[in-house]
């Protein structure tokens, strides 16, 4: 661009546009980029350079040897189990034609507003070393090690459980969108209905399989809240290390080294999903669909295994769930002992929340720090969107590169970036630190909810037609006229559901907060994991119910409002 | 009233049009017709605003226009999909270049409510959501928002493609009487020739990034000035350099190059004896019932041409019957 160039383009956009254009620009730089080239740098070059010293110590470190090792482990095993638990959850209550789909259906989609922290707690709750399941065990097996659901196994288990949410979701979808007029013209070519689902069904669901196995892939290299909660001693992963390892200023360093090799594999694995969505994707080339009707077993006895297979899997996605209901109403002695009865059953824990300050206070913050963070990212990423959707210039695309880069990188590294950047004072900040300060946490909410929230509101603005701002523009409307009155209104339905989506997930978040927050604003889940322990009080077991059941409702609430047929009916209306 | 002077349009290198030198008259109906991608649409953006030309000017009423911004030109657009704003119910829609303009609450009712009676929206229909109408609905109710601003030109681009074939008839009788009513200079954009013909003062029919002719729609049809023009408008039969030979054997005066072929449209080959007329045997190799007429295919001198009949029970043809056809020489165009 020349000087005339820059000039027009600056009298194009106009002061407002100015304005925006430079504070991102601050903003990509200042909490983007700056933390991971910070950390890179403070790394690999030291004393003026390169240094490779952090390897010797990763190397040296038994600890950090082993967690590497059973992240892998781990990664690799919930590939196995969490695809054979999850397609059989979408085979059961989509493919196949169950009595009572809607009811399994239900169940399983509970790891959608129970997951994290919330779950493993949960988990934790019914199968651990006082855990209900245990003492019942226990008492038909007198020898039985209380302490069975520790470890490898354990992590497994309660992973596989919690990460079939994927295949909920998307393998879900891909099943109602098979053409049925494909399953009829194998049948009627004589196939069997095994051979039907082998050979023409599973290719065509093979690419999301295959996505949604590396998503599980990524979340098991990255497990933090069943490693920390049930993994015990012997199974620790890189990310619970990373969490210990940052709290120690020595060992700062081997937390780095582990997050960028956590961040390295997830570009590796993302960059791979990215060639398998653009080549593997199967498009139906069907002139008129039709929809897809639900097989019959025919084989009574297999039909019956299906059945109690597809209820017993209910029941461990469920219990722990009532459990935890159940539990929130009951006394402390029935916390300890683990009997129910109708003696016990209290609102006193659920009085408690709305009475004592004490006890509402993590709410009060993590619904405060959600909403703030939910608010502040929906309204850049309209910004960034509104940029990105009709300029094609370098500005654009460098700002749209640097917004994507929280999505490559674990939110450990984003935490350990912005904790060794801002744990001083820094010109970017007109001199200030971030550490110690209540703001730390609310830019990693922000960082890390950015490229969902750019992509969801960026197809939003693409969904547009062109039309509709150019006929603004013929009558007379400006730029920021047509925003207002003409886009907002469109794309605000949108703008609502990612705001709401980022506040729930934010609202429970653990693995990030884990490493930011402050000391004297404790986040609902650095409580809920508290109560995990040993060593918690009763009252806090109690009281983590109570949040539990609470934050169910809103996730409930807030999946109701943004993804259920009704929303769904109502946004198009 | 409007003039493009020399305009080049590019997208980066690709040169949608170039050296486009075209006067619009003030109050015209003036159409660019032309296959897709010929350069008609950007031509017309190029005029809203919407692109800026690489070269040349373009003049509206005698001020060079060329720079000035979309929302400072005063040109009403209704576009292809109408871009209703859905957020918006039709009276907000019709409302909302006057809001603009900061019209009083009293005035903005006032032009909605003239506006929706010259187009036939009831009052009812004003405060319906865009969603809920009909296609015609809301193609009156895009023209509505275009015309309420009173703009000095009007374009609109393509606005009759979305709809059915009946409606689409209906609507373009209402948009030629509305024109004439408002005695708006108006820029019509579309591929359709019989829309072009029936609405338009003037027709350019553009081809490939120029102007292949610029007419009325009788000049257009009769005096093609090149064999896209020619092609493109209507149907046509191609005559062969042996069959130009014969008609040339037949006739007096005017002479055909026969290096070269001719055209001939198929409604001028009568079946019917036309003194002054070359005269032609074909035999009958096809037919094809069209309520109102028949469309014949013969065999002529080893190559095929076409005519329609008016069934009118007059003329009726068997496959393979031997015919006698008529054609007159100065209906022949040659380029």
């Amino acid at each position: 661009m020349n000087d005339s160039k820059v000039f027009k383009y600056l009298r194009k956009i106009g002061v407002f546009g100015i304005v925006i254009r430079v504070f991102l620009a601050w903003f990509a730089i200042a909490f983007l980029i700056y933390p991971n080239v910070n950390l890179l740098v403070s790394l690999f070059y030291k004393n003026g350079e390169f240094s490779t010293e952090v390897f010797g110590k990763v190397l040296n470190s038994a600890r950090a040897m082993r967690s590497l090792y059973n992240s892998f482990i781990l990664a690799f095993t919930l590939i196995v189990t969490v695809n054979i638990v999850g397609i059989l959850l979408v085979l059961f209550t989509e493919y196949f034609d169950l009595k009572g789909s809607k009811i399994l259906r239900a169940g399983y989609m509970t790891t959608l507003i129970y997951g994290g922290i919330v779950l493993a707690t949960g988990y934790k709750f019914v199968y651990g070393s006082n855990g209900l399941l245990t003492r019942g065990l226990v008492t038909i097996f007198p020898d039985l090690n209380q302490n069975w659901f520790v470890g490898y196994p354990a992590v497994v288990f309660i992973m596989t459980f919690a990460l079939t949410s994927n295949h909920i979701i998307f393998l879900t979808n891909a099943v109602r969108g098979l053409d049925n007029q494909l399953i009829e013209a194998a049948q009627n070519m004589g196939e069997s209905s095994w051979n039907i689902f082998r050979k023409i069904v599973m290719p065509i669901l093979k690419p999301s399989i295959f996505a949604i196995t590396i998503l599980t892939f990524l979340t098991g290299l990255g497990a933090l809240s069943a490693p920390l909660v049930v993994g015990g001693v012997d199974f620790q992963t890189i990310n619970p290390m990373i969490v210990t390892f940052a709290n120690i200023p020595y060992s700062r360093e081997i937390a780095a080294f582990l997050a960028i090799i956590l961040g390295i594999a997830t570009m590796i694995l993302l960059a791979i999903m990215s060639r398998i969505e653009k080549g593997g994707t199967y498009i139906s080339i069907a002139k008129t669909k039709t929809r897809f009707v639900k097989q019959k077993i025919h084989s009574k006895p297999l039909n019956l295994l299906m059945h109690v297979a597809a209820y017993g899997t209910w029941l461990i996605y469920v219990v722990p769930i009532v459990l935890v209901v159940l539990f929130s109403f009951s006394d402390s002695r029935a916390i300890l002992s683990g009997n129910l009865s109708l003696d016990s059953l209290t609102i006193a824990n659920y009085q408690t929340l709305f009475v004592s300050r004490r006890a509402f206070r993590p709410y009060m913050v993590s619904v405060t720090y959600s909403i703030a963070a939910s608010v502040l990212v929906a309204l850049l990423a309209v910004f960034v969107s509104k940029i990105i959707h009709k300029n094609t210039g370098k500005f654009s695309k460098a700002l749209e590169y640097s917004m994507l880069i929280p999505w490559l990188l674990p939110s450990t590294l984003i935490a350990l970036g912005l904790l060794m950047a801002y744990d001083r004072p820094r010109a970017l900040l007109g001199n200030n630190a971030l550490l110690g300060t209540t703001y730390m946490l609310l830019m990693g909410y922000i960082i890390i909810k950015i490229p969902f929230s750019i992509r969801i509101i960026k197809s939003a603005f693409f969904s547009l037609e062109d039309s509709l701002e150019e006929s603004a523009q013929c009558m007379g409307a400006s730029a920021f006229y047509t925003l207002r009155r003409v886009i907002m209104p469109i794309i605000l339905p949108t703008v609502l559901a990612v705001i709401v989506l980022n506040f729930n997930s934010l609202l429970s978040d653990y693995d990030l907060t884990v490493f930011l927050f402050h000391p004297l604003y404790e986040p609902l889940g650095i409580v809920i994991k508290a109560a995990s322990e040993e060593t918690a009080s009763l009252n806090a077991v109690a009281m983590s119910f109570v949040y539990s059941v609470i934050l169910m409702i809103i996730s409930a609430t807030a999946l109701f409002l943004t993804q259920s047929d009704w929303a769904n009916k109502r946004r198009k209306a | 009233m409007i003039e493009f002077k020399n305009v080049e349009l590019r997208y980066n290198d690709f040169v949608a049009m170039s050296d486009l030198n075209l006067t619009v008259n003030e109050g015209e109906f003036f159409t660019f017709l032309g296959p897709s991608g010929c350069g008609k649409t950007t031509t017309l953006r190029a005029l809203v605003g919407f692109l800026k030309p690489y070269a040349g000017n373009i003049v509206v009423a005698g001020n060079d226009i060329t720079d000035l911004p979309v929302e400072k030109r005063e040109i009403g657009m209704v576009f292809q999909s109408y871009a209703l704003f859905p957020t918006m119910n039709v009276y907000e829609n019709i409302a909302f270049g006057l809001k603009v303009k900061k019209l009083s609450k009293k005035e903005i009712h006032e032009k909605v409510m003239a506006v929706a009676s010259k187009i036939d929206l009831s009052e009812e229909q004003l405060y319906k959501n865009v969603a809920s109408l009909s296609g015609g609905q809301q193609q009156r109710v895009a023209l509505a928002r275009a015309i309420v601003l009173e703009p000095k030109i009007l374009c609109l681009d393509e606005p009759l493609s979305n709809l059915d074939a009946k409606l689409r008839v209906g609507l373009r009788e209402e948009l030629k009487r509305l024109q004439r009513t408002l005695n708006i200079t108006t820029l019509y954009v579309t591929h359709d020739q019989e829309e072009a013909l029936t609405l338009s003062d003037r027709i350019a029919v553009f081809n490939n990034g120029r102007i292949e002719q610029v007419g009325t729609p009788y000049e257009i049809y009769n005096k093609s000035a090149s064999e896209f023009v020619c092609d493109f408008i209507g149907d046509i039969n191609r005559i062969t350099p042996r069959l130009i030979e014969k008609i040339n054997e037949q006739t007096t005066g005017r002479r055909f190059k026969t290096d070269r072929e001719a055209f001939v449209r198929i409604e001028r080959i009568f079946g019917e004896v036309k003194q002054n007329y070359a005269s032609i045997k074909g035999k009958v190799l096809d037919k094809e019932y069209n309520g109102l007429y028949t469309k014949y295919t013969y065999e002529v001198e080893g190559q095929k041409l076409k005519n329609i009949e008016k069934n009118d029970g007059l003329i009726s043809h068997e496959l393979n019957d031997m015919v006698d056809l008529f054609i007159n020489p100065d209906d022949i165009m040659q380029f």
